[in-house]
C-alpha cells in the first residue's frame, strides 16, 4: 500500500495517455531515436553492447551491399517512393543520399536496381524491427527496475 | 589516396552487372544471412557466441530450405500446367 502510494507520487510514473511517466516516455523516445539515427545505438543505450554491434554490422553491411549492387541510384525518393519509405528506416541520413541521387540524376534500371532496392529496403525494415525491439526492451527495463 | 577515394566512389555510383541467370539467385544468400542474424539478435535472451551462432545458422538454413521447397513446388506446378 505504502509502496503503491509512493509510486503514484513519483513523477516518472505519473499517468500519461500511454500509461508511462513523462521521464520514462522521454527515455523511450531517446532509445527509439538513437536506434533510428544509428542502427544498434538504441541497444547500446540499454547497455546491450553485443547486440548493438551485431545489429550495426549486419544492417550497415546489408545496406552497403545494396548500394554496391545497384549504386546510390537505388535510393530514389522520386522514382522509387515505396522502396524509399523502407530505406529511410535505416537512418535519417538516407535522405542525404536521396537528394544526391535526385540532383545528380543517378539512374539505375533492371536487375541491379531491383536487387539494390531489395537489399536496402530490407536493411531498413530490419532496422525498424530493431527500433521496436530496443523500445520494448527499454520499456521492460523501466517496468522491472530492480532487475528481479 | 585520391585514386582509392575515386575508386570507392566509382564503385557506389556504377551499378554491377547482374544477368537474369540461375546464378543470380545466389544473391539471396547474403540477404537471408543478414535477416537471420538481425532477427536472432533481437530474439536471443542472452547473446553468447556459441548460442547466437547456432541459432542464426538454424534460421538461415530454415529460410534457404523453405525457399528451395517453394521453388521446387512452383517449378512442378509450371511443369504440370505447361
Amino acid at each position: 500500500m505504502t509502496a503503491s502510494r509512493s509510486k503514484d507520487r513519483n513523477p516518472a510514473t505519473t499517468a500519461t495517455p500511454l500509461g508511462v511517466g513523462p521521464r520514462d516516455l522521454a527515455f523511450l523516445l531517446v532509445v527509439g531515436l538513437s536506434a533510428w539515427l544509428i542502427p544498434g545505438a538504441g541497444h547500446l543505450v540499454l547497455r546491450e553492447k553485443a547486440r548493438a554491434i551485431i545489429i550495426f554490422v549486419a544492417i550497415a553491411l546489408t545496406f552497403t551491399i545494396g548500394l554496391y549492387i545497384g549504386s546510390i541510384g537505388v535510393v530514389n525518393p522520386v522514382e522509387g517512393k515505396l522502396a524509399y519509405a523502407a530505406q529511410i528506416m535505416n537512418s535519417p541520413m538516407v535522405t542525404v543520399l536521396g537528394r544526391v541521387t535526385v540532383n545528380n540524376h543517378y539512374s539505375v534500371f533492371g536487375k541491379p536496381n531491383e536487387m539494390g532496392q531489395i537489399y536496402t529496403s530490407i536493411a531498413g525494415l530490419l532496422n525498424l524491427l530493431c527500433i521496436v525491439n530496443a523500445v520494448y526492451m527499454a520499456h521492460l527495463q523501466k517496468a522491472q527496475p530492480t532487475g528481479a | 589516396m585520391h585514386l582509392i577515394t575515386a575508386l570507392t566512389i566509382a564503385t557506389f555510383t556504377t551499378p554491377e552487372k547482374i544477368g537474369v541467370t540461375p546464378l543470380a539467385t545466389l544473391w539471396l544468400l547474403p540477404l537471408a544471412a543478414s535477416i537471420a542474424v538481425v532477427y536472432k539478435a533481437t530474439k536471443v535472451k542472452k547473446v553468447t557466441a556459441a548460442n547466437f551462432f547456432k541459432e542464426s545458422v538454424v534460421l538461415f538454413v530454415s529460410i534457404v530450405v523453405f525457399m528451395i521447397i517453394t521453388a521446387l513446388v512452383l517449378f512442378s506446378l509450371t511443369w504440370i500446367v505447361t
